[in-house]
């Protein structure tokens, strides 16, 4: 903001901003007075858009800005200057500025410069084209999706079996570091939502069943779902939230500071020292906390039945050794390593696709969760159609 | 308003202190900022330059002492007055701390449309003339942030501070992580738009050129306060202090000092 006088305090009238259009002689002037400031600007706008711009009778018609009474000028009150002048221009007035002290004038000449310059226009679609675009992206984006993560399992694979022909590349601390974080340490969070669940399947079966007169039968409704879907699924979704989440916060990082290009250039594979011992660990960790799982869900729904059946702990557990077979346990034990590899591999992929922002981060960090229980979600109702198709 | 040797002093600061843990930065340190100089901040690392600009800006609370702004002491303000003030400067930051999720344009309404009340077209005519008045191409307008290199994105953070045209700018370490053509074109644009604006321009800086070509004074922090300030040419001339000398007659100093390149002038 540049003001006429420095050391000059106005008093609040004189800073109100105003004009006036007067015809004096061949010349059009617009007297401006006050602060043509941007916090005046709004109000200037609307009257300058309000004013005529005057025609002139004859061509040696000229216009005037006296900008002798501003007070105060800032770029804002320089451009509507500049937008009245430019328009009384194009009405055939030459239009020159009285006034200006040369501060003003240095200010008015460089916004001058500056109006000129084109603007580029930002295309608009129509709503239609806009969603049949993004569809098409959507449709393309799971199939680039779906090749690339089928090329990082075979790279994966490779790495693997390379390993096992040179022991020496596998990292023992790293894998231990992982078994810890994704397994040990999930133990509560899963043992508790697991519990929660079983217990609450028992008495929703209890309460459903009741009518028919079947409610023993709840039992058998929270074993089988308990060992053959509960436990797994449950598992895998709070690991990809938890672990798959952290492997691509991880690895994303690392990526984004240039960790991983180091790593690189200085002989160490990536695969070798970040990947492969995430992965592995989760396939170790998963069927695991899958085995605790089911444990507790049977637990809650134990606890469940002696409150609503009054069933107590010996008799819930003859019943389940009359209703469980080994085959149940099995049919949801055999999901959880490949939930593992789906959940390590998405969560390190996406990672290892973190470019340099944050924000890179953050959409990876979540895609890779949303990928992740999706696949599995996947996984588990393609293992159920197999499954009853070999009769399991 | 504080007049002092006939130029108005903007901003004030006055025995201030402050400590982080057991480590001690400033002691009773005083700094005046008069209205329409450009004045650098410099000294070592961790003497707290760019915590200064904080205390001044209100960010960071210091342990004893007074800021000014325009007068006003900071501690008898109420939260009005602070907004009021506020709208008088304008801050640029490292890397410009431009909104990820909103185009360069939108960014540069910002502060409009927190503080004002304009309409969208006369929003869209300042923010294209702000966005040419710090040197960038129109279609830069409605590209995001990341999409920018690091020089454009502190031409984009400097036209969102002076979005309202405000009476101070600060900038910290507005050459940082430029290339030295880039640097010049910086140092030329500062000038230029303090000259054009009338703007006071309290800026944070190593860079020995930006000091030499278009700084009017220098503020030295060392041994926890402000220990000389003056014109660059003054310093150099008469470092009296171990580490001015070492800064302003070491060796990329007397490359920088304006007997090997013109200053630009006050009027270019």
């Amino acid at each position: 903001m540049l003001k006429r006088d420095h050391q000059l305090v106005l008093p609040t009238q004189a800073r109100a901003p105003g004009f006036r259009v007067e015809l004096r002689g061949t010349t059009f002037r617009l007297v401006a007075t006050g602060a043509w400031t941007v916090h005046e600007a709004a109000k200037l706008d609307t009257a300058l858009k309000r004013l005529r711009v005057p025609i002139p009778p004859t061509p040696d018609f000229t216009g005037e800005m006296d900008i002798a009474g501003i007070a105060e000028i800032d770029t804002a009150g320089a451009m509507l200057l500049q937008r009245t002048a430019a328009a009384w221009e194009k009405s055939g007035l030459r239009t020159r500025y009285a006034g200006a002290t040369e501060s003003f004038r240095i200010l008015i000449e460089e916004v001058q410069r500056r109006s000129r310059a084109e603007r580029p226009r930002i295309e608009k679609r129509g709503a239609l084209t806009s969603f049949v675009e993004d569809m098409l992206k959507a449709l393309t984006g799971v199939w680039r999706d779906a090749v690339q993560l089928t090329g990082f399992l075979g790279e994966v694979t490779a790495a693997f079996l390379r390993m096992l022909r040179q022991p020496w590349r596998f990292r023992p601390t790293s894998f231990v570091h992982h078994l810890d974080h994704t397994g040990l340490r999930a133990v509560p969070i899963i043992a508790l939502i697991c519990f929660l669940i079983g217990a609450v399947v028992m008495q929703q079966g209890v309460v459903q069943l009741k009518p028919f007169g079947a409610e023993p039968f709840a039992v058998n409704m929270v074993a089988i779902l308990a060992l053959r879907e509960v436990g797994i699924l449950l598992t895998a979704i709070m690991v990809a939230g938890r672990s798959g989440s952290a492997f691509t916060a991880e690895i994303g990082s690392m990526k984004m500071r240039e960790e991983i290009d180091a790593m690189r250039t200085l002989g160490i594979d990536p695969m070798d020292t970040l990947v492969l011992p995430r992965i592995l660990a989760l396939v170790v960790a998963l069927p695991l906390l899958t085995f605790l799982g089911d444990l507790m869900g049977l637990a809650g729904g134990g606890v469940m039945a002696f409150v609503v059946l009054g069933l107590d702990a010996s008799n819930y557990i003859d019943k389940l050794r009359d209703v469980v077979d080994f085959q149940h346990f099995m049919a949801g034990m055999i999901k959880a390593p490949f939930a593992a590899i789906i959940i390590g591999l998405v969560g390190c992929l996406e990672g290892l696709k973190v470019e340099g922002s944050a924000e890179s981060l953050g959409t990876h960090v979540t895609s890779a969760v949303v990928k992740a229980i999706f696949l599995v979600i996947i996984l588990d109702a393609l293992f159920a159609m197999f499954l009853s198709g070999i009769g399991m | 308003m504080i007049v002092e040797n006939g130029k108005e002093v903007v901003i004030r600061v006055r025995g201030l202190a402050k400590s982080f843990g057991s480590h001690q930065i400033w002691d009773g340190l005083n700094l005046d900022v008069y209205r329409g100089e450009i004045l650098a901040i410099v000294g070592g690392s961790g003497q707290g330059k760019s915590v200064l600009m904080r205390v001044i800006t209100g960010l960071v609370k210091p342990d004893t002492g007074e800021v000014k702004l325009f007068g006003q002491s900071t501690k008898s303000m109420s939260p009005q007055d602070r907004l009021d003030i506020e709208r008088r400067w304008g801050i640029l930051f490292q890397d410009g701390a431009l909104f990820s999720s909103l185009t360069v344009l939108q960014n540069i309404q910002v502060p409009m449309r927190e503080h004002l009340e304009l309409p969208q077209a006369m929003m869209d005519d300042l923010a294209f003339l702000k966005l040419s008045m710090v040197g960038l191409p129109p279609n830069a307008a409605h590209k995001f942030p990341s999409e920018l290199s690091g020089g454009m994105r502190k031409r984009a953070g400097l036209a969102r501070a002076l979005a309202l045209d405000p009476e101070i700018v600060f900038l910290d370490e507005p050459t940082a992580g430029l290339d030295p053509i880039g640097a010049t074109d910086f140092d030329h644009l500062i000038r230029k738009l303090q000259q054009t604006l009338g703007l006071t321009v309290y800026m944070v800086t190593h860079d020995l050129d930006t000091i030499f070509t278009v700084c009017d004074r220098v503020a030295v922090l060392a041994d926890r306060k402000i220990v000389r300030t003056g014109s660059p040419t003054e310093l150099q001339r008469h470092p009296n202090h171990p580490w001015i000398q070492e800064y302003f007659c070491g060796e990329r100093a007397r490359a920088a000092s304006p007997g090997e390149r013109p200053r630009i002038p006050a009027n270019a």
